[in-house]
């Protein structure tokens, strides 16, 4: 026990080379298996906390909403757009059979002016009937947001002051939102007195403002519908687009599950791409054991004439390849933490997709399991490349000459 | 203590003309004698490095059966086996066996390492190389020694655990006349110590120092002294 380890240790002093390339080649091992999984992870975490965060089975919104500025738009990638339905067709959809509830909300661009800290989506909310935004709200704050208030997303910076400025008037900040992996991250709440005190502020600062024959006082930007029991989501969608015009209804779920589509699509990618470097890599390491362990028959059979065990051989090839496979895959686990997390960011607005950085205990358990793969597959294919060379005739190796 | 062979054979496959496996080893009967030096000469290709390495429990006999003290070596498991030979056979083989990893002491210092405790095994390192006059080497690499210094260590080595049996295959093969008869010197005096000593070996010199002569000849051992 202690030669095998005392062994290898001197082994792999010697031999910086070799060792350099088994480490390495665990190294991408540990890589592919830690950052595929994190990414996938990550956008699985990403689509659940959307799909809570909506809270709503029907999105409806003004049918000239489509297209860029969109409600997904605005909620996944935080791009901005002001659109508007007046109060009577607000009043219908709350009509229409199978609604249950629905609330307001109200979406107001800042202008990225003097008038303004920054150019941000705001999105007003209805205190009394909302069950989308503030339910999301009392996960980090436990107040009211009152008249004058406003709450900001994970990604909006918090001046010291505690305020903002929207429209040449000051906010002050009552919380910062958890993030959410999504657009709403860059969104700034409050509730609708306040935003649409904005937006009279608004008009009359903005030359040409956009709600010229918009009753701010009653209109909406998106309608969140829930569904009553008894009735399905699908038919209460169909009623609102077939009888109420200029409005676009749209089944949360089918919003959802096009992200969800394409998050499959791009998590079995990504999962196939990792699986194929991961395989790559053990082949490899498959590959390298088998001719290390071929260049080091004589060199067992030396262990051999001096009475080591077949057991100490598996023993030495296996510290060797355990010390090499955890220094390779502890750098491998580093180096994608420090390309994953920064680039996070980037994967987002490449894949499009919600991306929600999951929980620390999560990335330590990730990076566990990592580590115990990327180790495990050296030291199993050090150990049945000793293996194999150990039930020859040692004896006979000695003749090799090397 | 007594290693004994019966009945031993060897055979190796080799494509021949007619057959494709031949016999190395015939069937032996031998006792190694305690005190002793024991000799084994022959033509090279006779069948003696095989004969050795079955003795040293290091190849597996086709037939029969090497008692150590009454034990059967090769019916034991791996494992045992090993620690026996590690502590009761110090074998020289034929050939460069030195670990490039290791320096000459840490070679020599290697099979103590293995199973038993260091106690004094590094003062005795030493003095064998001293003895084997390699001892100002003890801090080079194995692979930077020429020939006779490796062969040199080796037989350090296989003396390292103090083991009663030594079998050492061709050990003065690469040696200079001085340092053959060291060597022999050295087995000699082990012996009268009551090791029992096997040499395999071309010299005509060592017969000298022999207790009991073998030959070799096609696998078949006979007694000339
Ligand atoms: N692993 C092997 N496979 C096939 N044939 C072998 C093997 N080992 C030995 N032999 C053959 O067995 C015979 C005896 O070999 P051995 O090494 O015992 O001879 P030796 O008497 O020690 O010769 P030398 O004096 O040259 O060392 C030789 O003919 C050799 O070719
Ligand atoms: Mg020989």
């Amino acid at each position: 026990m202690k030669f095998a380890f005392y062994y290898s240790v001197k082994n792999m002093k010697r031999k910086p080379l070799r060792s350099a390339l088994l480490s390495a080649l665990v190294l991408l091992i540990a890589f592919t298996v830690f950052s595929g999984a994190f990414v996938i992870i990550s956008l699985q975490r990403g689509l659940e906390v959307y799909r809570a965060r909506l809270g709503a089975d029907i999105v409806v919104v003004p049918a000239s909403a489509t297209g860029h500025g969109s409600v997904d738009d605005i909620l996944l990638q935080g791009i901005t757009g002001n659109y508007y339905m007046s109060g009577d067709i607000c009043e219908k959809v709350a009509a229409t059979e199978g609604v249950e509830a629905v609330t307001k909300q109200f979406f107001l661009t800042s202008a990225k002016a003097s008038c303004c800290s920054s150019r941000v989506q705001i999105i007003g909310f209805d205190p009394d009937t909302d069950f989308s935004i503030m339910p999301w709200i009392a996960e980090s704050y436990s107040g009211t947001v009152q008249d004058g208030d406003v709450v900001v997303g994970a990604k909006i910076g918090v001046p010291e002051s505690g305020r903002i400025t929207f429209y040449g008037q000051e906010y002050t900040i009552a919380a910062r939102l958890k993030e959410t992996g999504t657009g709403l991250d860059s969104a700034v709440f409050a509730n609708m007195n306040t935003v649409r005190k904005m937006a009279v502020n608004a008009s009359s600062l903005l030359k040409t403002s956009p709600f010229q024959g918009v009753d701010i006082d009653t209109a909406a930007s998106a309608l969140l519908i829930k569904v009553a029991d008894g009735y399905s989501i699908e038919q209460v969608t169909d009623d609102i687009n077939i009888h109420i015009t200029k409005v676009k209804a749209t089944p949360a779920k089918s919003m959802i599950s096009d992200i969800s589509e394409g998050l499959t699509g791009t998590s079995a990618l990504i999962g196939i791409i990792a699986a194929v470097i991961w395989a790559m890599a053990v082949i490899i390491l498959v590959i390298v054991f088998a001719l290390l362990s071929n260049e080091r028959k004589k060199e067992f059979a030396v262990l051999r004439v001096m009475g080591a065990s077949r057991k100490m051989l598996s023993r030495i090839m296996g510290t060797e390849a355990a010390v090499l496979g955890a220094i390779g895959a502890v750098i491998g686990i580093i180096l994608s933490v420090l390309a994953v997390f920064p680039l996070s960011g980037s994967i987002r607005d490449m894949l499009k997709l919600p991306f929600f950085m999951p929980d620390l205990w999560v990335v330590l358990l990730l990076a566990a399991g990592a580590f115990l793969i990327s180790v495990s597959a050296s030291v199993l294919t050090a150990l049945l490349s000793a293996k194999k060379i150990t039930t020859n005739d040692t004896a006979l190796l000695l003749r090799e000459d090397t | 203590m007594k290693l004994k062979s019966k009945g031993i054979t060897r055979s190796f496959f080799r494509k021949g003309r007619n057959t494709n496996f031949f016999y190395a080893l015939q069937k032996t009967d031998f006792e190694l004698q305690e005190g002793a030096v024991t000799e084994i000469v022959g033509r090279s290709g006779s069948g003696k490095t095989t004969f050795a390495n079955i003795l040293s429990g290091f190849l597996v006999p086709t037939e029969g059966s090497l008692y150590l003290d009454g034990v059967d070596l090769y019916a034991l498991r791996d494992e045992r086996r090993s620690i026996l030979r590690n502590r009761h056979i110090g074998m020289v083989p034929q050939g460069q066996t030195g670990l490039q990893s290791l320096t000459v002491l840490e070679n020599v210092l290697a099979p103590a390492m293995m199973y038993g405790d260091m106690k004094g095994r590094e003062a005795l390192a030493l003095q064998y190389l001293e003895e084997m006059k390699i001892s100002d080497l003890c801090d080079v690499y194995s692979n930077e020694l020429s020939g006779g210094e490796l062969r040199r260590m080796s037989i350090a080595r296989a003396l390292i655990n103090s083991p009663e049996i030594i079998i050492a295959d061709e050990p003065t093969g690469d040696l200079d006349d001085d340092t053959t008869a060291l060597v022999l010197r050295l087995f000699r005096r082990l012996a009268d110590k009551g090791c029992s000593v096997l040499i395999i070996t071309h010299e005509q010199e060592a017969i000298h120092y022999a207790d009991n002569i073998y030959r070799m000849e096609n696998g078949i051992l006979s007694e000339i002294k």
